[in-house]
């Protein structure tokens, strides 16, 4: 029982630290003045179940820049390992193989881009963007362009299966994310993401091990990326070579209006949920409230920007 | 007992240390003073492992030592700490004083932090020789003397025989600095530590150690006793 305690003191409430929290129920409660229909349960549900994929790519890329690295290639995983499983499922292995074959996959990218990152010193940007452009035209050359659809049963088991009303996606959403918080918090190797971040000369000095933290930190961010992959094609029904590119923005702004530092050593995973669902209801709130057409993505960057600001004049009145 | 002898070190044609030998007891200061480029950093990089002498041999408790790194300067009993480097302004206290030597414990089969033995470990090394510090604090929120106990109380914990101090009271406050002396002659009383340090602040080096010694260009001008010297003579040999 102790042990219990001690795992979920990790998620400690603290009214200054959980801003974010009040940000998002804050402007959750304001447009339901406008688009009142976002308190029906049907829409919550929804924007819960939709939320996961942003949220799923938002701690992922959370946990590169717990390091001072940005990871890009986040979507291209996305897309990259859940297709590759699913090909291994259709030359004979059993769906929950293949489902695993496709977080290997992931992490194996990250692993890829930390070695190359760290080893060779490219820059993080340069390197991930290159390995997103490759992993893309890969995609493309397998699927010709088309959605890869005829997906398992038991592949799609996440995202069809209901428990009352509440799809099994989000309970095993909210384990992932607890299991995330306190690996970050409460593990050696997750406090050591934070240090490395925060100053990683002084972490060599003390004998961390600075490059293997930072590879581990990008095959973190690659297994998300391939999860959140999975879990978006266990719902929709279908892998494309498109998939999930609309959300590495999201993901981008998410950490970033959760006051997770782009320099390294700062972040807050309760917070980065609170940006990550932020973001998804500002998108979803646009397309719902009417905003026509050709609008639709300005009017959502606007948001998305002042939610920065906001953030931005926080981090100045508290320091951090 | 501490014998340096002879150590000479060239940077390509550049000899940034000329044959420099000195003897110090166990439990001494030596303050260690110079211009800029007097090769006194240099001197403490060899001494720490961090830079391989050309020539010249250093002596510990009678024994000759090598090493490598500072890594296996430290296995052999040399701790040092360098002024703002080593600490992370984004954690907290204990976390800074257990990085890289974290404690952990079981929970079933999973190995997890031992958060709450490292905060009572942290208070209880800092409180032995410093004044009282919340360790949920994080550093960079810190004076400058504050965390130069934290980084020097975290060197010591390995019981070192000796210890390595640079330049780290540049940017200390006059009650800063007055704490800082305070608490080194603490540390230094309590467990009988050698320690080098080097300083651009005379009148610490001064009030501080035991022994002095000045290097001008990489040579030996000036080594002796604290109280025989006065600042204006050790000005005197750093000048040219």
């Amino acid at each position: 029982m102790k042990s219990a305690r001690y795992l979920l003191g990790a998620v400690r409430f603290n009214v200054v630290e959980y801003y974010t929290w009040f940000l998002f129920i804050g402007i959750y409660l304001a447009t339901g003045i406008f688009v009142p229909t976002i308190f029906t349960s049907a829409t919550v549900s929804n924007v819960l179940v939709q939320g996961t994929t942003v949220c799923l790519l938002s701690i992922g890329m959370t946990f590169v820049m717990l390091v001072g690295e940005i990871d890009l290639s986040i979507v291209a995983a996305a897309a990259f390992a859940p297709i590759m499983g699913i090909i291994s499922w259709e030359v004979g292995f059993p769906v929950p193989v293949a489902i695993l074959l496709t977080l290997v996959i992931g992490a194996v990218i990250g692993f890829f881009n930390g070695l190359m990152i760290t080893k060779l010193k490219i820059p993080s940007l340069v390197q991930t963007v290159a390995m997103w452009w490759m992993l893309g035209g890969i995609v493309l050359i397998i699927t010709r362009g088309e959605a890869k659809t005829g997906l398992p049963d038991a592949w799609m088991l996440l995202g069809r299966v209901f428990i009352g009303p509440i799809p099994l996606l989000v309970f095993f959403f909210i384990l992932v994310v607890i299991v995330a918080i306190i690996f970050a918090r409460r593990t050696v190797t997750g406090r050591r993401l934070y240090l490395v971040g925060g100053n990683r000369e002084a972490c060599g000095a003390m004998g961390i091990p600075v490059d293997r933290i930072r590879i581990i930190s990008f095959m973190i961010s690659g297994f998300f990326g391939a999860l959140a992959g999975y879990v978006l094609s266990a719902r929709m029904g279908f892998v494309s070579s498109r998939f999930a590119v609309e959300w590495l923005m999201p993901a981008i702004a998410a950490p970033v209006i959760a006051g997770v530092s782009l320099t390294g050593g700062r972040g807050n995973f309760l917070n980065v949920i609170a940006g990550a669902y932020l973001v998804q209801l500002i998108v979803m709130v646009v397309r719902a409230g009417g905003v026509g057409g050709y609008f639709t993505e300005f009017v959502q960057g606007l948001l998305v920007f002042i939610a920065i600001l906001v953030n931005a004049g926080r981090q100045r009145v508290t320091g951090r | 007992m501490m014998e340096v002898k002879n150590i000479t070190k060239n940077f390509g044609t550049v000899r940034a240390l000329s044959n420099v030998s000195f003897e110090l007891e166990k439990g001494r200061i030596l303050g260690l003073v110079g211009d800029n480029g007097a090769g006194k950093s240099t001197l403490l990089k060899i001494l720490s492992g961090d830079l391989q002498p050309t020539s010249g041999e250093i002596y510990l408790e009678g024994r000759r030592i090598r090493f490598k790194s500072t890594a296996d300067a430290m296995k052999i009993g040399i701790a040092i700490a360098y002024q703002f480097l080593e600490l992370v302004d984004s954690a907290r206290v204990w976390e800074n004083f257990f990085m890289g030597r974290e404690l952990t414990k079981r929970i079933g089969p999973l190995v997890f932090l031992d958060i709450e033995r490292m905060k009572h470990s942290t208070a209880k090394a800092v409180a032995k020789y410093g004044p009282e510090l919340d360790v949920e604090r994080e550093v960079g929120e810190l004076s400058g003397e504050q965390r130069q106990i934290i980084a020097v109380t975290r060197a010591i914990e390995a019981n070192p025989e000796i210890l390595l101090l640079d330049e780290s009271f540049t940017l200390l406050s006059l009650e800063g600095r007055k704490e800082i002396v305070n608490f080194l002659k603490k540390v230094n009383r309590k467990s009988d530590l050698t320690m080098v340090i080097v300083s651009h602040d005379l009148d610490l080096v001064k009030e501080l150690s035991h022994y002095i010694m000045v290097l001008r260009g990489g040579e030996k001008k000036f080594f002796g006793r604290t109280d025989e010297i006065s600042i204006d003579d050790i000005v005197r040999y750093m000048l040219p």
